[in-house]
């Protein structure tokens, strides 16, 4: 399924400071209540799970990527696969970071058959292009003044275009980390390394960020 | 971790104490907290995809889908002395009933000698001219019939056959003939 462009989609900030996450769809009291039921089978609870987690999974998988249609089959496969593994998921690790798990493995896999199918081709090597999609989102949501807006519409695609520049692993911890909120232990079970990884990882990609992004940076 | 505001409890309390005579650390933590506060107030954490309800739909759909139905184990037939002599049964009912059948029909006798028998019949051979007198003789060892007509007219030799048989003008050719013939037969007056 391809879909260039859809409905205006519900935004929600990231996790910091003033910024208001979206706690109440992420409570992990009622994920494992969910996830217990869709473990016996019950396809409604696990509908449940999908609502409450696809608009994190899709924004993480579109950020990755930047591609919207591809994003909007990836998710899907997230969620496909998280069903087909959820007999082994032990609660030791929060729902929405075994989703993450699933969803780097998916990005990767799709990376990396890209990888193969552009093999001698022009070098379009995703993680490495330097420019945004045209369906980046550029749209200015509704709660904001038309000037805030814009200037959160610029910053962002600024921000992409710098995100861009980063290898995957780079990309995908700052990710998780300043736009999911995740914790360095949640980050690491979630790209499968050590804490000790995360940490230098998050370090070198903020300071490239922060390199590429200087005159914005600043100016705030 | 203390600069992502990671440490909690009492780990927190001691690197507090200690960081508060160190400003260039609190300097830090303010700068990666202004950072994430930029980056999360650019990137959404959460954008629903488009069309969210054909998206759950379509999941769904591929989980119905990838279910093996369940299917129904055949069952498992047990031996039987009834399936084995219904059909000798049937098979010596049917044998039964076809001597039955040969013995009660009544016999038919053929009267051979009451047939009607072959009339040797001369043979007559038909000519359309009066006073021509045909003659039939056949040969079994042969295989040869030969038929004599006697009286018939000598045949003149002014007589014309064309004019008796049929001969392709134009274009009434045979398509496998020559190119050369084909010509040659049109350009013939």
């Amino acid at each position: 399924m391809n879909k260039s462009n859809g409905e205006p989609s519900k935004i929600v900030q990231g996790p910091v400071g003033s910024i208001d996450s979206d706690n109440s769809m992420d409570d992990p009291d009622d994920d494992f209540r969910l996830v217990a039921l869709a473990q016996k089978g019950d396809l409604k609870s696990y509908d449940a799970l999908v609502t409450r987690h696809r608009g994190r999974i899709f924004a993480m998988i579109r950020n990755m990527i930047h591609q919207e249609a591809d994003a909007w089959d990836l998710s899907q496969e997230v969620f496909i696969k998280a069903w087909n593994a959820l007999p082994r998921f032990e609660a030791k690790a929060r729902f929405s970071t075994w989703l993450y798990r699933i969803a780097h493995n998916v990005v990767y896999d799709w990376t990396r058959k890209r990888k193969i199918e552009s093999a001698g081709e022009l070098n379009d090597e995703i993680f490495e292009r330097e420019r945004i999609d045209s369906a980046s989102f550029t749209t200015p949501s509704g709660g904001e003044s038309p000037d805030t807006s814009m200037s959160l519409g610029e910053l962002r695609m600024k921000i992409q275009v710098a995100l861009n520049k980063l290898s995957a692993e780079h990309r995908e911890v700052v990710l998780l980390k300043d736009v999911q909120g995740l914790s360095y232990k949640e980050i690491a079970e979630a790209m499968d390394s050590t804490l000790g990884t995360v940490m230098s990882r998050l370090f070198y990609a903020r300071q490239k960020l922060q390199t590429l992004l200087k005159d914005e940076y600043e100016s705030r | 971790m203390w600069l992502d505001d990671e440490l909690v409890g009492e780990e927190l309390a001691l690197f507090e104490a200690w960081v508060l005579g160190q400003p260039e650390h609190l300097a830090a933590r303010e700068e990666t907290r202004r950072w994430r506060s930029m980056i999360a107030s650019a990137l959404p954490a959460s954008e629903e995809p488009p069309y969210p309800d054909f998206f759950n739909t379509r999941i769904a759909q591929a989980i119905r889908d990838q279910t093996p139905k369940a299917t129904v184990a055949p069952e498992k037939r047990r031996f039987s002395w009834q399936a084995i002599l219904m059909p000798l049964a049937a098979c010596a009912g049917m044998v039964l009933a076809f001597w039955v059948g040969t013995k009660s029909q009544p016999k038919v006798e053929i009267d051979v000698a009451g047939a009607p028998r072959a009339i040797p019949v001369e043979q007559i051979i038909y000519t359309p001219e009066s006073g021509v007198k045909a003659e039939l003789i056949a040969s079994q060892d042969a295989s040869a019939m030969v038929i004599v007509l006697d009286g018939v007219r000598a045949i003149p030799d002014s007589t014309d056959f064309s004019e008796t048989t049929y001969v392709p003008v134009g274009r009434e050719f045979d398509s496998t003939a020559s190119v050369e013939t084909a010509i040659s037969d049109l350009e013939a007056p």
